[in-house]
């Protein structure tokens, strides 16, 4: 049973995150990036599993759904976290996105 | 003072790589090369490789964002020093002959009787599965054993490959090594050419090598191959490397990207035997994945270069993988090895050993570099570093940096450095026993590199053990 307690947190309106765009938020002094991609919403922490660099300042690609760490290249799948290529080797953490009332919403 | 001592310092400045200018340093005529690329980098040079090899869109976008990417990054100013570079002074696409054949009578010439007295077809001939040869920027020769190409085995250079394999090579392409890890991993990434790309299916065992021989011929030349070998569940392989180059009074650069794939139960060895000139920088990214129970071997043994950097990697990703480095570094006159291992245990139960010989002789200077990580989740691991340093005289150096990062209280890891000197008293010992002193100080090489040699094919043990009492030939009288 996952007892870990969630929060819903407020992103932004839809309207300022349109497709292929992206938003970096602060939680608890935790950076979090947000993805929309193709009208699908992604989010993950903007922290590097490899060297915690941030994340989201590299390119991402909205129709493979993934980023490209800036730093040495690891490419890492927004929908699980996962790193598709080296030196990374471990997931960044993943949120489930939602929308309420018109605002894209995480649960941390 | 006519001591032991004096003498062998003053006879250590003679004699490093005596013969290698007449054995390996010459160099052909360039007047039938079918293309030379103008010195220097930038857009269009980039583009010009591309257009020439005639690439898909993927590939020519792949080199132009990773030409970004070198602009970028800083060079390493954390090892040797690279500032001695100039980028700009170098050819980056160099194309000997319009052909890569499979007939070794319809190799140019000229090229044909630089791979004859390097040895090459006699080697292929005698004790290897498949060969292949590159000059300059391109392979020129490349030949692979008929019972393994019907069992479905690829052994080709890398631009075959991307024509012919274009789906399978996509899928791992810098899967391993992205442009981005490093300044020169992008630099390569940018203008590579060559290279080899070896797939062995599913249970198939390769049971003698594969060998490359990589030659750079015109002055202040860049050669840039990349290596992917992709070894199916349960197959086996031992791939080897070997290169040299001519002297010339200014610098070239060799910047290789070798990525490895084992998959569950795979064995890959991956030999190199690095013989460079000393006027080449010899700048190299080699990394490994092993799955589940997979084994990989790095046997890596630099002799040639004026600069190596080089820290083979294995990421241990599956269950009771087995990652392995043997490493040799010779450093002569006015050589800097700057080489080592990285071993990351991302998986639980894996094992490693890392055994890394240096030998300093004449001022040279060897470095171990290493990083052995144990990442969270990696319970039960085992590891063990040894690294030995040898100096065979006061003016050569030897430094160690091991970098050791656990995650995980069970790891189990040991290591160990040493740092010995060829002492008078070990000399003296052996020449009791009738021994010359330079058969004494060879002995004594031999024996402290013994450990890597003896898993060397029989062929090129005795070939590096002749390097390197080459290498030794008068330095001690």
């Amino acid at each position: 049973m996952n007892t870990e307690e969630t929060t819903k947190i407020s992103v932004c309106p839809v309207s300022e995150l349109p497709p292929g765009q992206k938003v970096i938020i602060e939680h608890d002094g935790e950076p979090i990036a947000v993805f929309n991609a193709g009208g699908e919403y992604f989010a993950i922490e903007d922290r590097c599993s490899h060297d915690d660099g941030p994340l989201a300042e590299g390119e991402w690609y909205p129709a493979d759904c993934t980023v490209e760490c800036p730093r040495h290249g690891s490419l890492f799948d927004l929908r699980t976290g996962k790193p598709k290529t080296l030196p990374a080797f471990e997931p960044v953490r993943t949120f489930t996105v939602g929308i309420t009332d018109e605002n894209i919403t995480l649960e941390v | 003072m006519a001591t032991a001592e004096a003498i062998a310092e003053k006879k250590a400045v003679e004699g490093i790589n005596s013969d290698y200018k007449e054995k390996f340093g010459f160099s052909d005529s360039e007047a039938g090369y079918a293309y030379k690329a103008p010195k220097g980098l930038n857009r269009e040079i980039v583009e010009s490789i591309s257009e020439y090899k005639n690439e898909p869109e993927w590939m020519r976008e792949f080199r132009l964002k990773a030409y970004e990417t070198f602009l970028d990054k800083p060079t390493p100013q954390w090892g040797a020093d690279l500032d001695q570079i100039d980028f700009d002074d170098i050819h980056y696409f160099v194309r000997a002959s319009e052909k890569n054949s499979r007939d070794w009578s319809e190799v140019p010439e000229d090229i044909k009787n630089t791979f004859d007295r390097l040895g090459i077809p006699e080697a292929e001939r005698k004790f290897l599965s498949g060969v292949g040869a590159q000059y300059e920027s391109e392979v020129v020769y490349h030949q692979v054993n008929e019972k393994l190409e019907a069992q479905g085995v690829i052994f080709t250079d890398m631009d075959t490959a991307l024509r012919e394999h274009e789906d399978l090579l996509r899928e791992y392409w810098a899967t391993i090594i992205p442009p981005a890890d490093n300044k020169l991993a992008a630099l390569n990434s940018a203008v590579w050419s060559g290279g080899s790309f070896v797939y062995v299916p599913k249970g198939v065992k390769v049971e003698m090598p594969l060998q490359a021989y990589f030659r750079i011929n015109t002055e202040n030349m860049g050669q840039f191959e990349r290596t992917l070998i992709i070894a199916e569940e349960g197959s086996e392989v031992h791939y080897i490397e070997g290169c040299t180059a001519p002297v010339y009074s200014s610098d070239s650069l060799h910047s290789a990207v070798v990525e490895i794939v084992a998959k569950p139960d795979a064995k890959v060895r991956y030999t190199t035997v690095q013989n460079w000139s000393q006027n080449v920088f010899n700048l190299v990214t080699k990394r490994a994945i092993a799955e589940e129970r997979a084994t990989m071997e790095w046997v890596d043994c630099n002799l040639g270069s004026k600069v190596t950097m080089k820290y083979p990697a294995i990421y241990l990703t599956g269950k009771g993988a087995h990652g392995e480095v043997l490493s040799i570094a010779f450093a002569g006159e006015g050589q800097h090895q700057d080489a080592g291992a990285k071993i990351i245990h991302v998986a639980p139960d894996t094992t490693s050993s890392v055994f890394s010989k240096s030998i300093s002789k004449d001022g040279g200077r060897s470095t171990y570099r290493g990083l052995l990580e144990v990442a969270n989740g990696a319970t039960g691991t085992k590891s063990k570093v040894v690294c030995d340093a040898l100096l065979l005289d006061d003016k050569s150096e030897s430094d160690t940096y091991p970098t050791i990062r656990i995650d995980e209280s069970d790891a189990d890891m040991g290591h160990e450095a040493t740092v010995s000197k060829v002492g008078d008293d070990m000399l003296f010992y052996l020449q009791c026993r009738g021994l010359s002193e330079e058969d004494a100080s060879k002995m004594i090489v031999n024996g402290f590199i013994e450990p890597v040699t003896k898993e060397l094919p029989m062929e090129y043990a005795v070939e590096l053990n002749r390097l390197i009492e080459l290498q030794m030939e008068g330095s001690i009288g």
